[in-house]
């Protein structure tokens, strides 16, 4: 990501990294005192803080813990903003035909992308028992896993979700200038004050320290998703962290990596993850049909999609 | 392929919009602002207060009050950062009110009612401003006047509220002021005055705790300056050893008042409901002390119905120059046999039932209400005969524009 180091003259322009959502975050806000960039991102920080505590899995005393703690025994009743959540969870579902489900996660304990071992099937087979959205009695304002064991895990939507708040607190502050970056998911709230756009690197998903690709973003959500993040190559195949619910395995032949632009990073992410789950032939299908701007890069390191096709 | 985009461009259009619900998007979500749609809403409710034993009163009418208010409520924005509330009230009132006690046949406390010409009305209009500084602050400021026959009071205020979304903690503040003029109409009953005047002072602090996504606390510590006038010119008092025994309601000129209100409400998952459960403590310099606990169960039944059973229990003790009657004048000169005055407790019950339609909510409302001073925490020697026992029926509705 390009980083202007000056400032036009009537604006201040800062960065300010943090850490949250289990990575590295950065607000980079032009405002016109260094105290009003300084009070947009406080006020911005504490909205990412209080969704993470709030979604938080690893948190006894989520929300998230107590639907959990539940499975297969009462109902939870839900506040308003969980309800909306569960509700857009619901629909990213439908959407995606079921690949796309926030019960997934319990898959995780069958994968271990450091050991460079496989899990048996038995164990992968055992915990796909406790995945699926379609067990999930969601009757707002009510929700109950129907079994013993299942879990509910918003870490595929929620740090989407908090860029989106963290830059409309921003925005509610003033702030007309700048962008929210939490762990590789952006929202950019505006364009530089000269109305140039903000450059933004794509990763190449074998180097992902270099960029494959830079696009322009004036406004709205980026978000990216790929094979790069955790893996493990055994026998010559490649496994990555991303589990197809239906399967319990990662996908196989599927995109390298996918980046999708929309007017929220929520609605970006849910379209990246989407295509990374359908495979190579569907996944770009997906893409090319959901009308998002958006980039794929496939296994073999071929680029493609409306971002690259217009040069941008 | 023409097939498929259709399908996937609904896909857009289903993902967006779920997303705008969401509260951290569409901006709903822990942030103070104004009313984003205007609300009117109306409420009738009857109040009637039950006759007095017979054996308790003496002349006059033992019909006592009965009191039909129409409350007529408006929010609406003005602009990004303003709202307005407006609230008339229109009470009227009739029947008679308790005026003086005097000894029975045995000593014990008589209530003579006044007649039961009064009828009067009351115009009362409350207005609000709040401005939504940013997310986390509000300023405002409440103007307010009522006016009745013998009676006009005006009141201003100004209020502060403080988020601080990261401590899930507000921090209230405010003061007010109030200008009450007192012209008591000569009917009936003999007036001790034939103008007053009251002002009170006022100022707040407050804290509330949200504790987790289910539990939330909040308490206040309020003070209240009164002076002038702040008798009832329309009691009288009785002081045997005088040759003409009935005086006038005579209460100092002063008074500070002190309360402390902690609430406290927690939503129960497993049964749809919420646990409300507030306690309020009074005291002042008329040596009156007041407890306060009210306990309210909150049941949803679906998700447009809702059952509240509230609960409350009050006791006081009495102002120090209170008496059912005197036997001879105080040093002091004060004199009240008002029955607000004296030592007792009381229980209530209100039963409420809500049901949202769309766009409107409706209500529908009883309490019962009954005030003796065996219910109160200490001891009572003497019952105040002029205690009252009442019903309060009321309906109305809500509606979202």
């Amino acid at each position: 990501m390009t980083k202007p180091d000056s400032h036009s003259s009537d604006h201040v322009y800062e960065s300010i990294s943090f850490h949250a959502m289990g990575g590295p975050c950065e607000l980079k806000l032009y405002a016109p005192t260094r105290g009003a960039v300084q009070a947009a991102a406080d006020a911005a920080i504490a909205e990412v803080q209080r969704i993470e505590k709030s979604y938080s899995r690893y948190r006894d005393d989520s929300i998230i813990s107590a639907i959990n703690n539940a499975a297969g025994k009462n109902f939870t009743a839900v506040d308003e903003e969980t309800a909306a959540l569960l509700d857009y969870a619901h629909a990213a579902f439908e959407q995606s035909d079921g690949l796309f489900d926030i019960t997934s996660g319990v898959l995780r304990g069958a994968w271990d992308f450091k050991s460079g071992v496989l899990p048996s099937q038995k164990r992968v087979s055992a915990l796909r028992q406790k995945v699926g959205w379609q067990k999930v009695e969601w009757r707002p304002p009510n929700i109950r896993l129907q079994q013993a064991g299942m879990e509910l895990d918003f870490g595929g939507f929620g740090k989407e979700y908090a860029a989106d708040a963290a830059a409309r607190v921003c925005k509610e502050q003033g702030i007309e200038h700048g962008l929210v970056e939490l762990g590789g998911d952006i929202h950019v709230i505006g364009p530089h004050p000269d109305g140039s756009p903000w450059r933004v690197g794509l990763r190449d998903p074998r180097e992902p320290e270099k960029a494959i690709h830079i696009i322009s973003v004036r406004q709205g959500g980026l978000a990216s998703s790929g094979d790069y993040e955790r893996f493990m190559v055994v026998e010559g195949r490649r496994y990555c962290h991303i589990l197809n619910p239906t399967t319990g395995w990662p996908v196989t032949e599927a995109l390298a990596a996918v980046s999708v632009l929309a007017p929220l990073c929520l609605i970006a992410g849910t379209g990246a993850t989407v295509a990374m789950l359908k495979g190579e032939q569907r996944g770009q299908e997906w893409l090319a049909a959901l009308g998002l701007p958006h980039m794929w890069v496939t296994s073999t390191g071929e680029l493609g999609g409306s971002l690259v096709a217009a040069g941008r | 392929m023409d097939n498929n985009k259709k399908a996937q461009s609904s896909a857009l259009l289903a993902l967006t919009g779920a997303a705008l619900a969401l509260p951290g998007i569409a901006g709903k979500a822990h942030a103070a602002a104004p009313v984003s749609e205007p609300v009117l809403s109306y409420h009738a409710t009857r109040y009637s207060e039950a006759r007095l034993d017979s054996d308790k009163h003496l002349g006059g009418d033992s019909e006592r009050y009965e009191i039909d208010t129409h409350q007529l409520g408006f929010a609406s924005a003005i602009g990004k950062q303003t709202d307005i509330q407006l609230d008339l009230m229109v009470e009227s009132m009739s029947g008679a009110s308790p005026w003086y006690v005097q000894p029975g046949a045995n000593n014990e406390p008589v209530q003579a009612m006044s007649g039961a010409s009064i009828k009067e009305e009351r115009v009362d209009l409350q207005s609000r401003f709040n401005r939504f500084v940013n997310t986390e602050t509000v300023a405002s400021l409440v103007l307010g006047y009522s006016d009745e026959d013998d009676y006009s009071a005006a009141n201003i205020g100004f209020e502060f509220e403080k988020t601080l979304p990261q401590n899930q903690l507000t921090v209230t503040a405010g003061m007010g002021y109030s200008d009450d003029e007192l012209e008591p109409t000569q009917g009936t009953t003999a007036v001790s005055v034939t103008s007053a005047e009251k002002d009170s002072l006022s100022a707040f602090v407050g804290l509330g705790f949200i504790l987790n996504a289910r539990t939330a606390v909040q308490t206040s510590l309020s003070i209240t300056d009164q002076e002038g006038f702040l008798s009832d010119p329309y009691k009288l008092a009785y002081i045997a050893s005088l040759a003409n025994p009935l005086v006038s309601d005579n209460r100092p000129n002063d008074r500070r008042q002190w309360v402390w209100l902690t609430k406290f409400r927690h939503y129960v998952p497993s049964v749809n409901a919420a646990v409300h459960a507030d306690y309020r403590y009074f005291d002042d310099d008329w040596d009156i002390e007041s407890h306060t606990l009210e306990l309210g169960w909150y049941q949803n039944l679906g998700n447009t119905l809702r059952v509240d059973s509230v609960l409350r229990y009050y006791s006081q003790t009495a102002a120090y120059f209170y008496a059912p009657f005197y036997l001879s004048p105080r040093s002091d000169g004060l004199a009240s046999s008002d029955y607000r005055l004296s030592p007792y407790g009381a229980l209530s019950l209100r039963l409420r039932v809500v049901k949202s339609l769309g766009p409107w909510q409706l209500s529908a409302q009883w309490e019962g209400y009954e005030a003796k001073a065996s219910h109160s925490l200490k001891k009572v020697d003497v019952e105040s005969p002029g205690l009252v026992e009442f019903n309060t029926f009321s309906i109305g509705f809500d509606r979202v524009f």
